[in-house]
């Protein structure tokens, strides 16, 4: 049987190295009217947020 | 290779709007000329900052979202965006979104009078996220019907009405956007839903209701395709929680012409290229000469 290895959030975190600063301001200003000013000026709330991004990328990943 | 009125597509694979930037913020990252197109998030009139925060949160096997078609507006898109764009290495369809039918048509004027080198448009008569809009028009077929054809008139570009899985018959509004003119549908928006925290007792979203996505959306979205490919001749665009190639396999079977990548580009926007990949082996493996070869060929027990 098939057994897939569940990535850890750093390592989800780390492949998001490469993406373009472009990239992550749209990502940004989607998630957050203000975008990444919202981020400087909460980052508490931004972290809990990234982390429940990265527990959903861990599910998707489970389900591909 | 895929065509829709003449325009030719590399790919059977688009990467949906309001997943992928407007489009160029990727083209570093991922090799844009393995997808058939890039669609960028919907443009209205005016700028829109969009809902409040909390306006993604994640789901079981999905995402909820209340952005609240967040964008720069058609001026800036058009002296901001477009010129990047236009140099892209793949084709690209503007979403365009809006409150009334002068809306669209404002919009798609101001677009035609820049130089772009885009192949048509994609509008978005179904977002459930806005106070007020797109979902009037994408639940009425008369609606549906008097838009395509005003929008028709502005252009000679492609015109691909985006439908609601919100509605009562999704085939009525199919054949209305086909008798207004429309070269092809996408099918199907995000589904109506909603989030409560158990613990605090609140809401999720600011906004109350959001649009659901993802993989749990996708036995829907093949039911509402193959509606449609039984009600009308144009081709159908499928999207909603494709993940795998077995998914693009399902949703040509279903009826579809071309489909889309929507939300898995939020866990990695390379997913689209990485499917086209593998669906180029499929088709090898299977002997077949493109994934078309499949459209509509599901077979009943």
């Amino acid at each position: 049987m098939l057994v897939k290895k569940q990535k850890y959030k750093f390592q989800i975190l780390w492949s998001m190295r490469q993406w373009p600063l472009s990239y992550v301001n749209w990502r940004l200003t989607t998630a957050y009217q203000e975008g990444w000013k919202f981020a400087v000026k909460h980052p508490i709330i931004f972290i809990k947020d990234l982390w429940n991004f990265l527990d959903w990328c861990q599910k998707i990943d489970d389900k591909r | 290779m895929i065509e829709i009125s003449n325009i030719k597509f590399n790919s059977p694979i688009i990467a949906a709007s309001g997943t992928f930037g407007y489009g160029d913020e990727v083209e570093s990252l991922v090799d844009l000329e393995k997808l058939g197109c890039v669609i960028t998030k919907s443009i209205t009139l005016k700028e829109k900052i969009g809902n409040p925060h909390p306006r993604i949160i994640e789901s079981s096997a999905g995402m909820l979202n209340a952005i609240g078609l967040s964008n720069v507006g058609v001026e800036n898109f058009c002296k901001k965006k477009l010129s990047s764009l236009n140099n892209i290495k793949t084709n690209f369809l503007i979403s365009i979104a809006g409150t009334k039918i002068e809306d669209y048509v404002k919009i798609i004027e101001r677009i035609e009078q820049s130089s772009s080198n885009h192949i048509g448009y994609e509008v978005n008569i179904s977002c459930p996220n806005v106070k007020k809009g797109g979902l009037v028009f994408g639940v009425s077929h008369e609606m549906t019907e008097q838009l395509t054809i005003a929008i028709r008139k502005c252009t000679k570009k492609l015109v691909i009405m985006k439908l609601s899985p919100n509605v009562t018959c999704i085939e009525d509004i199919a054949m209305a956007a086909e008798n207004g003119g429309a070269d092809a549908v996408s099918a199907i928006n995000t589904l109506v839903g909603l989030g409560i925290d158990a613990k605090t007792r609140k809401m999720k979203l600011h906004n109350i209701y959001g649009g659901l996505s993802g993989p749990a959306i996708k036995p829907i979205a093949l039911a509402n395709v193959h509606k449609i490919f039984k009600s009308i001749k144009i081709p159908i665009i499928g999207l909603g929680g494709i993940q795998s190639v077995d998914d693009i396999v399902e949703f040509f079977l279903a009826g579809a012409h071309l489909v889309q990548i929507g939300t898995l580009n939020y866990r990695d926007p390379s997913t689209g290229v990485r499917l086209a990949l593998e669906l180029e082996k499929y088709c090898l493996e299977k002997k077949l000469s493109s994934i078309h070869d499949i459209k509509g060929l599901v077979e009943y027990r």
